[in-house]
């Protein structure tokens, strides 16, 4: 766990100590009822965090994942008498399977119409519970539910019944921090901020929401089967919008990006309207006001208030293992339109190992859609993209990317809150995901040295002048451990020491093997670099040679000055 | 700055913890004052009070009223910590979902639960809980009683809302008319967000009923009689225990009400006794309005526990046994437990005359016989 | 038929102001407002209780009063619960919009107490009576004072100078300050009049329908939903909206069940955003959430 995560639990150790000290203090029943019930939405935030904080998707089934687990336990203890050890898993899959179900579905939808589409699912689960009277009890639900009870066992009620929620909270920070902790926390956060960015560094966006949704359901209904043990009672209650909102309060309240966070807010909002109770008929709105201050003082949760990311530690540079390069690059007769226009028009061109081509043409020429192509970013109308044997013509970027085809931006696509060592790992743990954080780091690290840019690994990416970023993107590419790297204008900004800083790294990494495409207007940086030039006019190849004969050559001068050969 | 707010907000919830300890006689009222049930929770909580105001000469006692919103799991914690008071008895929540899940933890803690919910399950084992109002299985008994002995309806149409109290009341309606070898000629249930209630209304009435039966919250109760008469309904309209609050026939004017009765478990007005007419007065000058027959309920479930205290009480196990085995003079009815803790056996059909908004006693059933 | 359709009708107009109020913040603040169903229960009880302290009057008459207070309360709501995290995430404004409708609600049941209420009639009772239906005044009313406030409404957005502020404002806040429109008075003013379109259902639907500080959520979701069929942020799809859903719960229920009419409405809500993810009118919100 990082720091600043340290820092988070810190304080929830904190609001944890104050609470059972209270709760000892208090001596009645009620003190480990309301700790076992702050673990139970604890789990649930959790699993919300993974839907809301890391992947930012606003679901509103959060409450319909829960209810399900609550449901399945209800219905599964009550009418069979089946023990803990069969209920919990049953209650944990299918609120994930209906999840993986509908996921196809509502996770290609874009923010608030993926909010109301699972809306719209939860709505109608909430109207299935109160109908379905025969199987769920109708509005009154299912009551006379055992405590837990695992193979035989009962968990007396009281602390040992706390004690065993919150172990399991305990087991729910572990999964969360292992499966969404480290490089994959990092990944989240590019695929939140800035999905090309995330595309480039060979994070698939679809795989990663995907994980996030099944697990988002798992805990729900792991919380929805604490719930059903500890109230003993299941009632359409669970499935209604209130309890979405609950649980949206919670999260924003502790703050949805931190683990932290998840257990603040829990335990703070089940606190806050207990205490409040006794206020009678002003509890709730006292309660609203109450949550109003909160949420002006801390905007970003209460985990929020401990500030920003503490910076990276800088870890030794190790160097990768060597790879040899799989191959180049083939684009053969590459055509795209938009609309009415002819963006490309039956580009066929071809990039050998080891070599470095420059890829020139006025604006609108089709270059960055060249680019876009061959890594997937866009789908050619017809032709074929060609890499180490296989035709990638119908892959999705961060597929290619993995595969050893990266690519720089134009504009630089980097999260600015992100430090240039983490947006360098997060690419160098997409491609090599069974290699630990700290090897990822340090390989990161590398990656950095060899663009020159190791001394500035701590400093937050939106902070870098424009050069720094187009190397810090470059780096990103290398992590990948590409076998091509198609890099577009990489010297806009830079002044000519920085030029030819960059063309001699560049040159160090085609020795190496490296298959390398130049996009860029600036021919003096291309004259020293470049093995050959293309230029392309209106879709099409019109001149190909070194740098020198292109310089000269008059079709290509017409086409730059805009007289008709 | 922030962190001060912050720190301020987890400080008052902390405050909170740390309130009230007991003295006297403490009957903790725990009912729903926030949320969809709030109308009749403040019923329930009025009458509570007004009981634990004016205890019996000799008996000390004091109210400590709780929210519990609408949720199971409110309740239970509020119970947990008021069982840290060790008081004789709770008033628990109407609301069926919350009286269930209290009544396990009552049984653990050997508290008495004092409700007037009308949840069937309630009253299935536990001795522990103690209902003050006839359940949905019961008072449904004099309703079909009435419709097909004394106007000797046969093709009742059933609209219920989708909530405890309907589908309760609408179980136990079908339940009784099949009894009498009657199927309703239509059933629907209605959502209580359900804004128009012209469609429900437009269907059942295409099924050619001798009667309306309704099982409705207070506000489509008087959506319904309201829409109805629009409609030119002239088939006589029979409602849930809804219709009966004050409050629900406040919202339609009187010559609507022509044609539409009403099941309870009394009629809260003056001029029906001297227990009445204190209570009645008392409620009026307390909260500045009319009783409705939850408030009443609630109100002589509350005193019966204090009687029992006078009458000697000091324990919630001898609470306990005493409603077990007492017989009480409320205001509304003598209370007596079947056994089971069902303390209420009256019921009174109740109709409006078209000309107020107070309803008539048409006919009063005493001892009404537990379902088989 | 007849008489479901006009019901229905009359029902959807309601919807329709309730749903703009809420695009209309939507469109100005990138958020959305959690409190706009807790907004037309406040102006229900507005109109409650200028009716007691105006007894006798008909409803249209109280409809600029409950207007103007609930404009004021707008402003109000603006200032603590948007203002304050202007530049904030959207998730936080959605938390105070949340907070700002628990008090709201629960504000209304300290002062009226919980039992449902009803506002007097807009121009009393009456009306016409056709072949097996009755288009009563009130029905007539509502339908008319609906599609004035829309129309009003659209008036002002399309031919005034402020109106012409407060769309730069919606479509590019940023953009709208360098050209100096008063972009915090315009979101202020945004706030005002979509809490006095809220009140104004508040009033329509609170005679009908009965109020009681609880039904704002329902009426949260079904403008929300609203807006999403209608196309996130435009105008003329809320109102589309609106009416489709009312028309859609009335008749249905009116044909098959209430309970049908719901799975049903969800389930087309469903479908459409599976098909034509844009909404039927197409999208017009600025992205900033």
């Amino acid at each position: 766990m990082e720091r600043a995560s340290l820092r988070g639990m810190g304080l929830f150790g904190i609001l944890a100590g104050a609470l059972l000290s209270w709760a000892i203090w208090d001596g009645s029943p009620y003190g480990p009822r309301v700790v076992a019930t702050a673990g139970t939405y604890a789990l649930l935030i959790l699993g919300y965090h993974f839907i809301f904080g890391q992947a930012g998707a606003l679901s509103l089934a959060q409450g319909t994942f829960f209810g399900l687990g609550a449901y399945v336990t209800a219905v599964c203890a009550t009418r069979w008498g089946l023990g803990f050890e069969i209920t919990f898993p049953l209650a944990i899959l299918l609120p994930s399977a209906v999840a993986m179900l509908v996921a196809g579905s509502v996770l290609r939808l874009a923010s608030h119409y993926f909010a109301l589409a699972t809306l719209g699912i939860a709505q109608v689960a909430l109207l299935i519970a109160t109908s379905w009277q025969d199987v769920t009890g109708g509005a009154t639900g299912l009551s006379g539910l055992p405590g837990i009870v695992l193979f035989g066992m009962a968990v007396p009620r009281g602390w040992p019944l706390a004690a065993f929620v919150w172990g399991l909270v305990g087991l729910g920070v572990l999964l969360a921090d292992r499966i969404a902790g480290g490089v994959r926390r990092l990944a989240y956060e590019t695929l939140r901020e800035d999905p090309n960015a995330a595309a480039a560094s060979g994070i698939g966006g679809a795989r990663l929401r995907f994980l996030a949704f099944a697990l988002s359901a798992a805990y729900g209904g792991a919380a929805g089967a604490l719930h059903a043990h500890t109230v003993r009672v299941v009632s359409a209650q669970v499935l209604d919008f209130g309890m979405m909102i609950t649980c949206l309060a919670m999260a924003v309240i502790g703050g949805r990006k931190r683990i932290a966070g998840a257990l603040i807010g829990a335990t703070l909002l089940v606190l806050l309207p207990e205490g409040l109770r006794f206020l009678a008929d002003y509890s709730m709105l006292i309660y609203g006001v109450a949550l109003l201050v909160t949420i002006v003082a801390a905007p970003d949760g209460i985990a929020g208030l401990l500030g920003e990311r503490a910076p990276a530690f800088l870890p030794q540079a190790a160097p990768p293992p060597p790879k040899p390069a799989k191959g180049g690059l083939d684009l053969r007769d590459i055509s795209k339109r938009f609309g009415g226009v002819i963006a490309l028009d039956g580009v066929t061109l071809g990039l050998r190992p080891g070599e470095i081509l420059g890829l020139i043409g006025p604006n609108g020429s089709g270059k960055t859609t060249l680019v876009n192509i061959a890594t997937g970013f866009e789908r050619a109308d017809r032709g074929k993209v060609g890499f180490a044997g296989e035709t990638l013509s119908s892959r999705p970027p961060d597929d290619i990317a993995r595969r050893g085809i990266a690519r720089t931006f134009q504009t630089p696509a980097l999260v600015p809150g992100m430090n240039v060592l983490d947006t360098v790992a997060v690419a160098g743990g997409s491609s090599h995901p069974e290699i630990h954080h700290s090897r990822i780091l340090a390989r990161a690290a590398e990656c950095l040295e060899r663009m020159g840019i190791g001394t500035v690994a701590a400093t937050s990416c939106g902070d870098l002048p424009p050069g720094a970023q187009r190397s810090v993107e470059i780096a990103r590419a290398l992590a990948l451990d590409p076998s091509v790297l198609l890099l577009d204008e990489p010297a806009a900004g830079l002044n000519e020491t920085e030029q030819s800083e960059l063309g001699a790294r560049l040159r160090v990494l085609a020795a190496r093997g490296l298959a390398i495409l130049v996009v860029e207007h600036n021919m003096p940086f291309l004259l020293g670099l470049a093995d050959r030039v293309i230029c392309l006019d209106r879709g099409r190849i019109i001149a190909e040679g070194t740098a020198a004969a292109i310089q000269e050559d008059p079709k290509v001068i017409a086409a730059y000055f805009g007289t008709e050969p | 700055m922030n962190r001060l707010l912050a720190l301020a907000a987890v400080l008052s919830v902390a405050a909170g913890f740390q309130h009230a300890k007991a003295q006297d006689v403490t009957i903790p009222v725990l009912v729903p004052l926030t949320g969809f049930l709030s109308l009749e929770g403040t019923s329930q909580r009025n009458g509570a009070a007004l009981a634990l105001a004016a205890p019996p000469a000799g008996v000390k006692a004091r109210a400590e009223v709780v929210d519990v919103g609408v949720a199971p799991e409110a309740a239970v914690n509020a119970l947990e910590k008021a069982a840290g008071q060790k008081p004789l008895a709770v008033v628990a929540s109407m609301l069926g979902a919350q009286v269930l899940a209290m009544l396990p933890v009552a049984q653990e803690q050997k508290l008495p639960l004092l409700t007037i919910s009308g949840t069937a399950q309630v009253t299935s084992g536990n001795p522990y809980v103690f209902r003050f109002f006839l359940s949905d299985d019961v008072i449904k008994i004099p309703v079909v009683r009435y419709l097909t002995a004394d106007l000797a309806k046969r093709r009742p149409a059933i609209i219920y809302q989708t909530t405890s109290y309907g589908q309760g009341g609408h179980a136990s309606l079908v339940a009784n008319l099949a009894r009498r070898g009657i199927t309703p000629a239509y059933e629907e249930g209605i959502d209580v967000a359900a804004k128009d209630l012209l469609p429900s209304i437009t269907k059942a009435m295409a099924a050619n009923p001798d009667v309306l039966i309704i099982h409705l919250h207070a506000g489509p109760t008087a959506l319904f009689v309201k829409q109805a008469a629009q409609a030119r309904i002239t088939v006589p309209i029979m409602a849930g225990s809804a219709m009966s609050q004050p409050a629900t026939a406040a919202l339609v004017e009187p010559r609507d009400l022509k044609g539409v009765c009403t099941e309870s478990t009394a009629l809260p007005a003056l001029g029906v006794s001297p227990a009445m007419d204190d209570f009645v007065n008392r409620y009026r000058k307390a909260y500045g309005g009319d009783p409705d027959a939850y408030a009443l309920a609630q109100y002589d479930g509350t005193m019966m526990a204090l009687a029992a205290v006078k009458a000697g009480a000091k324990t919630a196990e001898e609470m306990r046994a005493a409603l077990s085995r007492m017989s009480y003079e409320g205001a509304a009815m003598t209370y007596k437990s079947d056994g089971k803790g069902n303390m209420a056996h009256s019921a009174a059909i109740l109709c409006y005359d078209g000309t107020s908004r107070t309803p008539k006693l048409a006919k009063r059933f005493d001892a009404i016989d537990s379902p088989p | 038929m007849a008489q479901l359709l006009l019901n229905g009708l009359a029902l959807g107009a309601a919807y329709a102001l309730v749903a703009l109020g809420f695009v209309l913040v939507l469109n100005a603040t990138g958020a959305v407002n959690f409190a706009q169903g807790d907004m037309v229960v406040a102006g229900g009880y507005a109109a409650v209780a200028f009716a007691g302290l105006l007894p006798d009057m008909p409803g249209i008459l109280l409809l600029p009063l409950v207007l103007a207070l609930m404009a004021g309360l707008g402003l109000l709501f603006s200032a603590l619960a948007y203002f304050p995290l202007k530049r904030r995430p959207p998730t936080a404004v959605f938390i105070s919009t949340i907070a700002g409708g628990i008090i709201l609600q629960n504000g209304i049941t300290a002062l009226f107490g919980s039992a449902p209420r009803s506002a007097p009639l807009l121009l009393g009772e009456g009306g016409f009576q056709g072949q097996g239906f009755l288009a009563d005044r009130q029905t007539l009313a509502i339908l008319g004072v609906a599609a004035l406030l829309i129309l009003g409404q659209h008036f002002l957005l399309s031919r005034t100078q402020l109106g012409r502020q407060l769309r730069a404002t919606a479509q590019d806040r940023d953009m709208a300050q360098a050209l100096g429109v008063p972009v915090n008075r315009m979101i202020a003013l945004t706030f005002a009049l979509g809490a006095a379109l809220a009140g104004a259902a508040g009033l329509l639907l609170a005679n009908r329908f009965f109020v009681t500080p609880t039904s704002g959520g329902d009426l949260m979701l079904k403008a929300y939903i609203a807006v999403a069929i209608g196309g996130w942020g435009s105008l003329p799809g809320a109102v589309l909206g609106a009416l489709l859903i009312a028309l859609f719960e009335v008749l249905i229920a009116g044909w098959i069940s209430y309970t049908v009419a719901s799975v049903a409405l969800y389930g087309a809500l469903l479908v459409i955003l599976f098909l034509r993810p844009q909404g039927l009118l197409g999208e017009a919100a600025q992205r900033r959430a």
